[in-house]
């Protein structure tokens, strides 16, 4: 390389480090505003703010499903593993909701620590199967829960 | 005379060397517009077929022999569209952020109509990747959009495509458009990172990585083959579509060299060419600005 070559290649490298390094900073210091969901974990810690809308995620809590007398208002308990929220929702739940299945919910605590939601999305993980497993994969999600009790990752 | 012959006599025996020697010519070579255009001529219809075989085939694979997934049914099959459209929104940035840096750097034309020629298809393959991950989000998360982390950030990087295409056409002098194109490029390669680990950092609705997991691809074989045809497929596919756009950029960005009006008056005055020399070059640049420089470039292409 000539002088000329090294001093660009210098400078297009320090542009590369300032704008890495600038932008590294920036996501640092704005970590927690990129974050989608809280876990019932964090809501266990931090409290809640009745006035606020919370995304929750967790996994449906085995044997928590129940239907209210109403016909279209479910109640059922999502967890961590570790801590259960209670989660009340009217409307039609995803296809993928059952469970064992990760799922985040938003909604407000209307001054109780039931999550009364306004939107149930299915957190789809990374794993594919085919078809003929199903019935396994299935029962070994729903009971997640009874072989760990630290808080599990989804 | 026999210092070339000696050279020859070692390339020979040693294949390493030859292969290298022939890597390092041929990449000096594309340097030269004109070297450029020509090799390009044989290889972007090489590049074309294979890209038509391998999606065909991972096409078929993808929709008749990988067998359903166990909780999504059909609808997974829009992966062997989304995840390889994906990667190439990434995969093609970081082409025109090196490619932009080399043509900084040690100020090669060829280097900045990479850069140039890259950024609409890269835009194309993030639009298709959002649009295809939003129809897939529907039936299974229950949303078309969310603002979490992944799908901002390739959001971002759509923007990103949008805004070096207009740097370019902002500046009327070639070659400040072209400087600045490639520092833009340059300096927005930051984003890669962040969408690679966007679901990694912070939690997201978006799954994270199956393919290239810790431990290994969290899918089976009969997905896995079908995936992986459509990946390659889908990069020649960029190779086609850079270098049909790059030889219609050459003919623009050359057109008062010796070469080029040779091969003008050589084709006569009733060829698609001519016509483009003499009429047409105003109309194919506002066509370029929408990104449609293909069509332009696949017309040229026409002249033998």
């Amino acid at each position: 390389m000539s002088p000329s070559q090294k001093k660009r290649f210098a400078i297009v490298g320090l542009i590369i480090a300032g704008v890495g390094a600038a932008t590294f900073l920036a996501i640092m210091s704005m970590q927690s505003s990129f974050e989608y969901f809280k876990t019932p974990t964090q809501i266990e810690t931090e409290g809640f703010d009745s006035k606020q809308t919370y995304k929750l995620a967790g996994i449906v809590r085995k044997g928590t499903v129940r239907r209210l007398d109403d016909g279209i208002t479910q109640r059922f308990d999502i967890t961590d593993c570790e801590n259960d929220v209670t989660v009340q929702y009217t409307g039609i739940l995803p296809d993928l909701f059952r469970e064992g299945q990760a799922i985040v919910t938003i909604g407000k605590f209307v001054d109780q620590p039931m999550l009364i939601a306004s939107q149930v999305l299915a957190k789809h993980d990374e794993n594919y199967v085919p078809n003929e497993a199903a019935d396994a994969i299935m029962l070994q999600q729903a009971n997640k829960c009874d072989d760990t009790d630290g808080p599990i990752k989804y | 005379m026999q210092e070339s012959l000696e050279r020859d006599l070692i390339d020979t025996v040693n294949p390493i060397t030859a292969s290298w020697n022939f890597l390092s010519d041929t990449y000096h070579r594309l340097g030269s517009p004109r070297e450029f255009y020509t090799i390009s001529r044989y290889t972007t219809p090489i590049f074309g077929i294979l890209f038509l075989t391998l999606s065909l085939i991972g096409t078929y694979f993808g929709l008749f022999v990988a067998p359903a997934d166990y909780q999504q049914g059909d609808s997974f099959r829009i992966l062997f569209v989304h995840v390889p459209v994906a990667w190439m929104s990434m995969f093609i940035y970081i082409v025109m952020a090196t490619a932009g840096a080399i043509g900084l750097i040690w100020r090669i034309k060829m280097a900045f109509v990479v850069t140039i020629c890259s950024a609409p298809i890269g835009a194309a393959f993030t639009a298709l990747a959002l649009l295809t991950g939003s129809i897939w989000g529907k039936p299974i998360w229950g949303t078309y959009w969310v603002w979490d982390a992944r799908l901002t950030s390739e959001l971002i990087l759509l923007f990103l495509y949008f805004g070096i295409m207009a740097v370019y056409y902002a500046f009327e002098e070639r070659k400040v458009a072209e400087k600045a194109t490639a520092l833009l490029s340059v300096v927005g390669v930051v984003i890669i990172p962040i969408i690679h680990y966007s679901v990694e950092w912070w939690s997201s609705l978006h799954q994270g990585a199956t393919v290239f997991a810790e431990g290994g691809p969290k899918m089976p074989a009969e997905m896995l083959l079908p995936l992986a045809f459509m990946a390659v497929g889908f990069m020649f596919f960029y190779g086609y579509a850079l270098f049909l756009s790059m030889q219609n950029r050459v003919l623009e960005n050359e057109h008062k060299s010796r070469w080029v009006r040779e091969m003008v008056i050589r084709q006569g005055k009733n060829n698609e060419l001519v016509r483009f020399f003499l009429h047409g070059r105003l109309r194919l640049r506002g066509l370029d600005l929408l990104g449609f420089n293909i069509i332009g470039a696949s017309r040229i292409c026409d002249f033998s």
